[in-house]
């Protein structure tokens, strides 16, 4: 079984590696100092197991997961956070708290290896449970292979439904999210993004004006000049919060 | 009556005001009906300090029974009226019961007139003695409610200090714990010396943050002991992440904090800074004295990234520490922070204090 250690602690790593000579069947393939080595790793060496810290610098565990895809399965470990504590509670998906004993690690190892290919869809409605509880989101992660885009919400101008995905416009740049509209919207500041189309939403802040822009539609118009269309409920929430 | 009696000094006030009453009312017997001064005063001034107590515990029980600002403030006005015009013609008796006594004596010294222009001034004299006598209760009563009210004010206060104390502690309890139990089981098996250290360091931590009380200050000096146990521990577990440099200058360490003043600062550096940074930076400690003034500050790093996104974190901690500055100091002291490129930085200023100057 190949597996990944990602703790930004040495002796965390240590802890782990050195309950991990207990398996012989277990090649340690990589181990990272940070969300954003993990990512790539994880991504480029799709091990079977990642064992997973929570609280890195970067990138916390939980985006680790998020952005690395739930083909591998992970065992998450904290030494306290309330939060992830009560997402393990609802799931059945392994986890550790530290200090955690060789018998307890073997344990989480073992229900890892008799759930191999199963609980990709727990550690999704885990990570999207934990997720939600930092709302609203100050930042959006977008992963493009193994490289990892942070990019802040009061960064972000609008961001434009594309079928499965959402393409967020920030700086002059796009990048393209798998994440549904509705869901992203959910996460944001309400106050400070709103949805002025079904394919749409603004930042506020980087609102210029609004036009008319036939006789009966308005278009908004972002202080780096581009035009989004508004629809008419769109149009209703956008005049309320602009003046 | 009782308030006033119960302290020794005002009780002689009392009696000393009553008493040069006494000899204005001889002053005022002898000039009118051309009395001796002698059997004036011995007319007048036992009289006065009898309606001393007389018109004292009286208009004491009337106070305590009618406060001020009670719902019937016309019933207060009567009953007092009543009081004092009863009381003074219970006294112009009393008076005339006196005199009878002293002009039986048959000496040349003792014994007055008593005219009806006397009579009616010893009743008027009485009724405004009396109304003297509740305003003066009124004032006491008031006194000591201020004087309680502040007490509690006092009180409750210290406790709430001593509630955020508490508060504090069990804060850095959890996480920091954990983290650090976790670093002593890794060294168990890897450096055993190490472990052991480790949990020295703790327990003297832990050992000293315990026995810090809210309302008694430390010594800037005591309170980096606490500060380097805590970062010990945090070494071991950053290891070549976590740098510190520390900057006291001369007179600094003798000053006295409220405890536990600047652990939360550098806890907060730690894990908004230093935890976020893969490569770790420098948390600075610094304090000088300047005069009368004591200025501690503490800066880390921050990472460009998070900073934004995980600054909430911030905020509690150091609203805590300036509200405790505010009931230590009220506007001597100032907390300020903020963000400059990729540090953040806090600054105390605070009165510099030491023990010698007995606060």
């Amino acid at each position: 079984m190949r597996i990944i250690i990602v703790d930004d602690e040495m002796l965390a790593r240590g802890v782990v590696r050195e309950y991990l000579s207990e398996h012989a069947d277990v090649e340690i393939v990589a181990e990272c100092a940070n969300g954003f080595e993990a990512v790539k790793a994880i991504t480029e060496l799709s091990p079977d197991l990642v064992f997973l810290d929570i609280q890195m610098p970067k990138l916390d565990g939980f985006e680790v997961a998020e952005l690395a895809g739930s083909k591998t399965r992970y065992i998450f470990a904290t030494a306290f956070d309330q939060y992830a504590i009560k997402a393990f509670e609802f799931h059945a998906l392994d986890y550790l708290l530290k200090p955690f004993s060789q018998q307890r690690f073997d344990q989480a190892l073992a229900h890892a290896r008799t759930n191999l290919g199963a609980g990709g869809e727990a550690v999704e409605k885990m990570v999207r449970e934990a997720s939600g509880r930092s709302r609203p989101l100050g930042r959006v992660l977008i992963r493009d292979g193994a490289k990892v885009h942070v990019i802040n919400a009061d960064k972000i101008e609008s961001i434009e439904a594309q079928d499965d995905y959402v393409q967020i416009h920030s700086e002059g740049k796009s990048y393209l999210k798998n994440q549904s509209m509705t869901e992203l919207e959910g996460q944001l500041d309400a106050e400070q993004f709103l949805r002025i189309h079904r394919s749409y939403i603004v930042n506020i802040a980087h609102v210029a004006r609004i036009e008319q822009a036939t006789k009966d539609s308005y278009a908004a118009i972002l202080k780096d000049g581009s035009k989004l269309p508004i629809s008419r409920t769109g149009y209703q929430k956008i005049k309320t919060v602009m003046q | 009556m009782l308030e006033i009696s119960s302290s020794r000094r005002g009780l002689a006030i009392y009696l000393l005001v009553w008493l040069f009453l006494g000899c204005a009312l001889a002053g005022v017997i002898r000039v009118a009906s051309d009395t001796p001064l002698v059997n004036a005063l011995l007319f007048a001034i036992p009289l006065n300090v009898l309606y001393a107590f007389a018109a004292g515990y009286s208009a004491y029980y009337v106070c305590r029974a009618y406060p001020l600002g009670g719902p019937r403030p016309g019933q207060l006005a009567l009953v007092l009226t009543v009081a004092g015009v009863v009381s003074g013609f219970l006294w112009l008796s009393i008076a005339n019961l006196w005199n009878g006594l002293c002009l039986l004596l048959g000496a040349t010294w003792s014994g007055i007139v008593i005219t009806s222009q006397l009579s009616v001034l010893m009743v008027v004299l009485g009724v405004l003695l009396y109304g003297f006598a509740a305003a003066l209760h009124y004032l006491v009563i008031e006194f000591v409610r201020a004087k309680n009210a502040e007490q509690r004010e006092l009180e409750s206060l210290l406790m709430a200090q001593e509630a955020e104390l508490r508060m504090l502690r069990t804060q850095i309890d959890p996480h920091f714990l954990f983290n650090s139990l976790n670093s002593i089981s890794a060294l168990t098996s890897q450096d055993p010396k190490a472990a052991r250290r480790m949990t020295l360091e703790l327990a003297s931590f832990f050992r000293q943050s315990l026995g810090m009380e809210a309302h008694k200050k430390v010594t800037l000096g005591e309170e980096m002991i606490l500060i380097r146990h805590f970062l010990a521990i945090e070494q071991v577990r950053f290891g070549e992440r976590l740098q510190v440099v520390e900057v006291m200058g001369e007179g600094a360490a003798e000053c006295l904090v409220p405890p536990m003043i600047i652990q939360p600062l550098v806890e907060n550096a730690v894990k908004h800074g230093i935890c976020n940074m893969p490569e770790g930076g420098t948390v600075r400690i610094t304090a000088r004295r300047a005069g009368s003034i004591l200025q501690i500050s503490v800066t880390n790093p921050v990472d460009e990234d998070m900073s934004s996104i995980r600054s909430e974190g911030h905020g509690i901690g150091l609203t805590n520490v300036r509200q405790r500055l505010a009931g230590a100091y009220k506007h001597e002291a100032g907390i300020h922070w903020g963000r400059q490129d990729n540090s953040f930085g806090v600054d105390i200023t605070m009165p510099a204090q030491t023990s010698e100057q007995g606060e």
